[in-house]
Formats: C-alpha cells, structure tokens, sequence
C-alpha cells in the first residue's frame, strides 16, 4: 500500500507523525518523532523537516514525565529534511541511508560492542 | 507446502497456550469450584481468537505488528504509556516462567533452587542467541504438546460429561460473599490467563519475522481459530484434572510439580515424565516469548531495526533489550520472591492493560481506507467490539478483586 511522496495535502497526523523510518536499503532507523513546519498565516503548512530521536519525543510528554524520560532517553536529535522522503506508506521511506543521515547511531554503537560475541555477526535462519 | 505450514502453525500454537500461570489457576479453579469457570475458559479462548485474528491480520496486511499500530494510532502519550505496562507485565511473566522452570527442574534434581534459575537463565540466554526464530517456535511449541497427558487423564479419570457440559453455561457466583468474590477473582484471572496479551505480541510479529503477506490472512484465520481451540480445550483439560484429581483431596496447587503428580497418580511414572517434559518446554516457551516480546515491543514503538532472523550485529539494540529482559527476570525470581506469586499478580494486571492495546488494533482494522477488502467484517466487527467492552469491565474489576480477596487466598 505503498504511495508516492504526495504533492499536494497531506494528513501529516495520520499519514507521517509517528510513523517507522525505513533507510534506502529498507532497514528501519527511528519513528517520526515530530515534525517542523513552516508557513505564514492564513497560509498552508509546508513541512520542512522530520524530527528523530528522544529530544523530540520527550517534548511532546506532559512536563514530568519529560525530564524523567529525557533524563532515561538522553538528547539526541536528528534533523531530516523533508526533501529526503522518497515514498509514504504503511512506513516512511527515505531516499539516502542510515548512516548518511545519522540516523541509527546507538545500534550502530551496541553492534560494535556485540560484535565481540560469537555468533553475533551469524543470520540465524 | 503451506498445508504443512498450517498444520505445524496449529500444533506450535497449541503446545505454546498454556504457561505456568494458566497451569496453577486452572488446577486451583478445578479444585476450588468443580466445573463451574469452564464457560470462562470458553469465554477467553473466543477472545484470544479474535484478538490474535485481528494482530495476525493487520501483520499480513499492513506489515505492521502491534506496536507500530499502538504508536501510530495512540500516540506518545498512551502509547508510552501502554508500552510500559505491557513491558513490566512481560517482564513478570517471564520471571514466573523461569522460577516455574527452576521448581520444576528441582523436583528432578535435588538441587538448590537459586542455583538452578541461574541455570535456567544460561540455557534461555544461549538458545535464543544460537537458534534461528523457526527452530525455537516449533521445538517449544511442539514439545510443549507432552501437555496433552492432562488431557489422557481426563479421559482414564471418567468424569461426569454432563456436568462439565453444564459447566459450559455462565452462571453468577453463589454461597457466602467471600466465595463470590472468590469465584469472580478466579474468572478475572482465568479470563487474562487465557487472553494474556504477550501471546498476541509475539503472534504478530512472527508474522512479520515470517512475512506474512495479504494472501496468508486465510493461514492466519486457520491456525488462531484451530490452533487456539485445541490450546483452551488443554487448557480446559487441566481444570477439569483439578477438579477430577485435586479437588476430592483439598488439595490447592502450590507448586507447578503437582500437576506433573496428579499424572502420575492416574497414568504412573511414563504420563509424570509425560507432563513434566510438556510443562519445562510450556514454560520455556513462554518465558522465551515474554522476553522476546519486551525486546519486539519496544523497538517496534522506537522504530529500531529488530528481529531474531537479522544477526544480532546488525538489531544490537533488539537483542540487548530482550538479554536484559532475561537477566531482570530472574533477578526478579532470584529475590526469593514465589514465582506463583508473581505470576497470579502478572496475570490480573495483564487484563487491566488488555484494553490499552486492543483498541488501537480494533480501530485499525475496521478503517477501510487502510485495510482495503481486508477490514473486518460483520462478525470480526461485532465479537472485537463485545471482547473490547467485555476486557474493559473485566479491567475495572481485576484490582479491587485482587485486594478485595488477598489475592486469591479467600
């Protein structure tokens, strides 16, 4: 049920915010945590950029649980500019990969550590 | 090829239904009040389908396991919310499930208890690392089948088959006010023991770790509808054992041995090897699939890469998170804390978060615009909505039953 980057409206909370990530190679890198939009008033919305990773998710929780989930979650932020959306669907599909837009860092990180470990690098099928 | 896929799906699903918990609230609610909670076993079994047929569906179709559909659809807010619930309910399972299996090896072994949940612990780390996702759910699904003793021992124990059809029809709970309320807690938790929602979790997202497409939502049908029937007639099996076996002797199961005896006291030293085999691989099983599915879980709401057939190298933070589920689960148990205990309270909170993902799977999957040809029908409609209703009241009721009733000690 996959669609093409639509040009013209766009539901953004039911067809973009919250919605999985998948890099150029289909594997998934983040959720679309929040979104930055632009637009005067009276004029429509245009989003420029989706937002990844804990500080933008924390933000939308009530106040408390923010700092104790931001203090669990870390800061991290990761900006992708819309013009990378290549298709969307069920998920969201980017035009370049994980690594080239910085996303994914922390499994990155925790599969050098794994790697370490036999069988680590084995697709168990 | 894909018959043999149904048939092998129908048998995992049945061997992989009951788990420690279920056992011991099964037995005790056959001891305690004869046959008179079959009709909830029912009750849950239909639940369990529908609820399983939904998940199953929307992975076919959407590519989407539970909780992509609880962030996309809830949001941060309740979807943190629910993810952490389920989390923490996952995790207590899981360290019921390891104590259950640590009791179950003391009773072959003699040896002491805490060393042998360390063992336990080494055994589920080192399987899940080295076995691929197929070969771990058809070993613990099909060996969990040796469960089917119980349902030998029902048919050498001769019952009354008019009274455990009578058994079939609802009834209120009757005598003095400290049995209803006990009755109705032991409904509550026979109904969540039934319908724990981990097994829902891991059932979609083997679906996806299967690539279920649209043209398997009939397979899916088959084996939740097959599967999950043969799954509460052992189920079923088990409380009518209690009540054939257990409750002529007042006897309360405090320890998951004693079913293994009860066997044995019908079937001799071949059905109590029979059932002890049957329940270490039901518990393993379901201690694998409560770990894995606090692993599934949180990375599908995270949208981190994750899944039992990518190496571990490339969903490092999927296979750390369900290794730490293990570890914590037996620290858990490790305390010295009763894994029975555990389980009665993982049990009752799993109703009361039962409503939290059901909704969003239920709102999903009647949205055309999404679902295309394959949104529910009249039937999935009308049963999901009643099950919603139903879970929701049955959510209300779990905690001030569970405090009203000392847990369940009357």
């Amino acid at each position: 049920m996959s669609t093409r980057k639509p040009r013209g409206e766009l539901d953004i909370y039911r067809r973009v915010l919250d919605h999985v990530l998948l890099d150029a190679d289909g594997l998934p890198c983040g959720i679309v945590d929040e979104i930055e939009a632009e637009g005067g008033l009276g004029e429509p919305l245009a989003i420029v950029t989706l937002l990844v990773g804990p500080a933008a998710w924390t933000r939308r929780l009530p106040a408390f649980f923010a700092i104790v989930a931001h203090l669990l979650a870390g800061s991290r932020i990761v900006r992708v500019p819309w013009s990378e959306v290549a298709e969307i669907g069920e998920q969201i599909r980017l035009c370049s990969s994980a690594v080239e837009l910085g996303l994914g860092v922390a499994d990155r990180r925790a599969g050098r550590w794994l790697a370490h470990l036999p069988l680590s690098e084995e697709h168990p099928e | 090829m894909q018959i043999l896929e149904i048939f092998l799906g129908i048998l995992t699903a049945m061997g992989g239904f009951v788990e420690v918990g279920e056992l011991t609230f099964m037995l005790n609610a056959g001891s305690k009040f004869d046959y008179r909670l079959l009709w909830v076993v029912a009750l849950g079994t239909i639940g369990i389908m529908v609820y399983g047929e939904i998940a199953g569906r929307i992975a076919a179709v959407r590519g989407q396991p539970v909780f992509n559909v609880v962030r996309e659809r809830a949001g941060i807010r309740l979807g943190l919310l629910t993810l952490v619930s389920a989390t923490l309910v996952c995790l207590l399972t899981c360290a019921a499930e390891i104590g259950g299996i640590a009791l179950l090896w003391q009773l072959m072994s003699g040896l002491p208890y805490r060393l042998l949940i360390a063992l336990a612990l080494a055994f589920l780390l080192v399987v899940v690392w080295c076995l691929p996702f197929k070969w771990i759910e058809r070993v613990f699904g099909l060996f969990g089948l040796f469960m089917v003793v119980f349902m030998v021992v029902v048919w050498m124990a001769h019952p009354d088959w008019g009274a455990v059809a009578a058994g079939f029809v609802p009834t209120l709970p009757e005598g003095p006010t400290d049995q209803r309320l006990l009755q109705s807690y032991y409904a509550v938790a026979l109904l969540s023991s039934v319908m724990l929602p981990y097994e829902t979790y891991f059932y979609a997202s083997g679906g996806i770790e299967d690539k279920w497409k649209a043209k398997d939502v009939p397979m899916n049908r088959v084996i939740v509808i097959i599967g999950f029937l043969l799954g509460g007639a052992l189920a079923g099996s088990i409380m009518i054992v209690g009540k054939s076996l257990l409750g002529p002797l007042q006897i309360e199961a405090q320890l998951p041995g004693t079913a293994a005896i009860v066997v044995a006291m019908k079937i001799g030293r071949v059905g109590m090897w029979c059932a002890l085999t049957g329940m270490f691989f039901a518990f393993a099983g379901a201690a694998i699939e409560t770990a894995l599915s606090c692993a599934y879980n949180i990375a599908q709401f995270f949208g981190w890469p994750y899944g039992k057939k990518r190496a571990p190298r490339t969903a490092s933070r999927f296979a750390l998170t369900w290794i730490a589920a293990f570890v914590l689960a037996a620290l858990i148990v490790l305390t010295g804390v009763d894994p029975i205990r555990v389980v009665e309270y993982s049990i009752v909170f799993s109703v009361v978060i039962l409503p939290l993902t059901y909704f969003p799977l239920m709102a999903l999957s009647r949205d055309r615009e999404v679902m295309g040809e394959h949104v529910n029908g009249v039937l999935a409609n009308t049963l999901g909505w009643f099950y919603f209703v139903l879970v929701c009241i049955v959510a209300a009721a779990a905690i001030p039953l569970l405090i009203l009733t000392h847990g369940g000690e009357g």
